[in-house]
């Protein structure tokens, strides 16, 4: 398969290397009576090139997790480690996909120019800028649409240039908050294959919250599942569908609809 | 071809109003005698005297001068001020109260002192119109900035955004719409106190003209300086919304 990927801009696969650890990650609103303990006691490890997703209720703080360990949020106790280094902000090593790809994307840039953008901020010259953006969003299936503006291209297509973002910024990891949730069904499943595929053929790591146990199965390595108030860790679970995914075999295996089982009763457990 | 074929459809389909309005105003108003109300033949007559002696150009001139100037001032210091409060929210609070003061004080209440403290000269009455234009901006600048998306934020703040590109490629940018709202209620308050401030004491320009024309009682040419102003400032808006909508092209089209 010739693609951007082994093109110009990205000639090596960027095969993580970086590991990511969380270290009994606490975070609690407010002081006192009002304190209001989101999560706590978080341990997790990431290796490079693995796909984990965190799923949950919703508010059990998934989103306030993810905003920690990309650096977006102080915890309030633990820490969050990427390549051993303790993080005390937002890293090159991290790019961030927001769930809501309609405000992270800026209206008054152009497509290509949203994805090169961070890379400004980086020192890039624009020679080496543009045909970075190029390949990144040639990789996630947007070759020829990088001229056009944000709002002119579909919700499915502007994650897409999201993600082509925290791949032209050369990150090793990457986070997403309920990259998915908020396209088509169709749309959806093709968006969950590109991720996939970018962990098979960039060799990026990918952390995922997400509120859908199919999508969390059929993508992951492993399976956090965070319960509780405060929320912790009630079980992580390993998934063993190999490397080679799709959407009609993958699911209808009877390790997915056991995993998948497996995953809904931690959930549902009082 | 199509294009100005239709682009003429339109321009006659807004303008056979005025030309309607205009040539009644001139048949019904032809030979009255109150002398406040001239027939709009004499208002045209003195129009076409005036413009031909070469001295109604020098005060539109000056009038148009100080109007660009003093908007030119209100919006750098608006905007740069508006940044600066709106990206500080304890400057913010601070502040707020003098921001709300100014905003509800009638600016062209400020014209006696500024032109009594600093002379007739047309450089206090930039000074004026620039104090009072920088108001409009500056609140604009500060909602439109406070008015981006928190998850703009977080995306300037997980891709390491520097501060300068985030301020001029992000906020501004981001808050431009407001801004320009906010400058087009600049420019039609630095025509009110351009025609207010050469009307209280001057020694050129258009509101000059209409007062020492009233003294004059010469009311053709009072009326034909009257409609000057309200034509200037129309000519003026029309060239902001030209500017407009090239500069937020984006935001326009994204809302269609």
């Amino acid at each position: 398969m010739t693609t951007a990927a082994e093109g110009t801009a990205m000639d090596d696969p960027r095969q993580s290397t970086a590991t990511l650890e969380v270290r009994g990650l606490a975070k609690t609103y407010g002081t006192g009576a009002e304190a209001h303990e989101i999560f706590a006691g978080i341990d997790l490890t990431v290796a490079p090139r693995e796909i984990v997703c965190i799923v949950g209720p919703s508010g059990v703080g998934k989103t306030t997790l993810l905003r920690c360990i990309g650096g977006l949020l102080a915890p309030t106790a633990g820490e969050v480690l990427v390549e051993g280094q303790r993080l005390r902000g937002p890293v090159p090593q991290i790019g961030i996909v927001f769930q809501d790809y309609s405000r992270s994307l800026l209206p008054w840039m152009r497509t290509v120019d949203n994805v090169a953008f961070p890379l400004e901020s980086k020192g890039m010259k624009k020679s080496e800028r543009i045909p970075r953006a190029e390949a990144a969003l040639e990789a996630v299936g947007l070759a020829g649409s990088g001229s056009r503006y944000p709002w002119q291209l579909s919700g499915g297509m502007q994650q897409r240039a999201a993600i082509a973002r925290a791949i032209a910024y050369e990150a090793e990891i990457l986070l997403m908050d309920e990259p998915f949730a908020s396209v088509d069904a169709q749309t959806r499943a093709d968006l969950e294959d590109l991720a996939l595929d970018l962990r098979q053929r960039l060799g990026v790591t990918l952390v995922l919250v997400t509120h859908d146990i199919d999508e969390a199965v059929y993508l992951s390595d492993r399976v956090v599942v965070l319960s509780g108030r405060p929320a912790s860790v009630v079980d992580v679970v390993d998934i063993h569908l190999g490397d080679d995914r799709d959407q009609l075999t993958t699911k209808s295996l009877p390790e997915f609809t056991e995993d998948r089982a497996r995953v809904l009763r931690q959930i549902r457990r009082p | 071809m199509r294009s100005t074929r239709s682009f003429l459809l339109a321009f006659l389909e807004q303008a056979w109003l005025p030309v309607l309005l205009v040539v009644i105003w001139w048949f019904a108003s032809e030979g009255n005698t109150n002398p406040f109300f001239p027939p709009l033949s004499k208002i045209w007559d003195s129009f076409v005297t005036e413009m031909s002696s070469g001295q109604m150009e020098l005060h539109l001139w000056a009038s148009t001068r100080n109007i660009l100037i003093g908007l030119a001032v209100g919006v750098v210091v608006g905007v740069v001020g508006g940044t600066v409060i709106g990206l500080s929210r304890r400057l913010r609070a601070v502040l707020n109260p003098y921001l709300q003061f100014f905003r509800t004080l009638p600016q062209v209440a400020i014209i006696p002192i500024i032109i009594g403290a600093f002379g007739i000269t047309a450089v206090p009455k930039i000074w004026a119109i620039g104090f009072a234009c920088i108001w409009p901006v500056l609140l604009n600048t500060v909602d439109g900035i406070r008015a981006i998306d928190p998850g703009v934020r977080d995306m300037v703040d997980a891709y390491r955004i520097t501060t300068w590109r985030s301020i001029f490629r992000v906020v501004l940018p981001g808050a431009l719409p407001q801004i320009m709202a906010g400058i087009r209620i600049s420019l039609s308050v630095a025509v009110v106190l351009m025609v207010v401030s050469e009307i209280y004491a001057a020694t050129e320009g258009v509101g000059y003209f209409i007062h020492i024309t009233t003294g004059l009682f010469q009311t053709d040419k009072t009326w034909m300086g009257t409609l000057l102003v309200g034509l200037m400032g129309y000519l003026l808006s029309v060239i902001f919304l030209l500017i407009e909508k090239r500069a937020l092209r984006w935001y326009h089209e994204s809302a269609s």
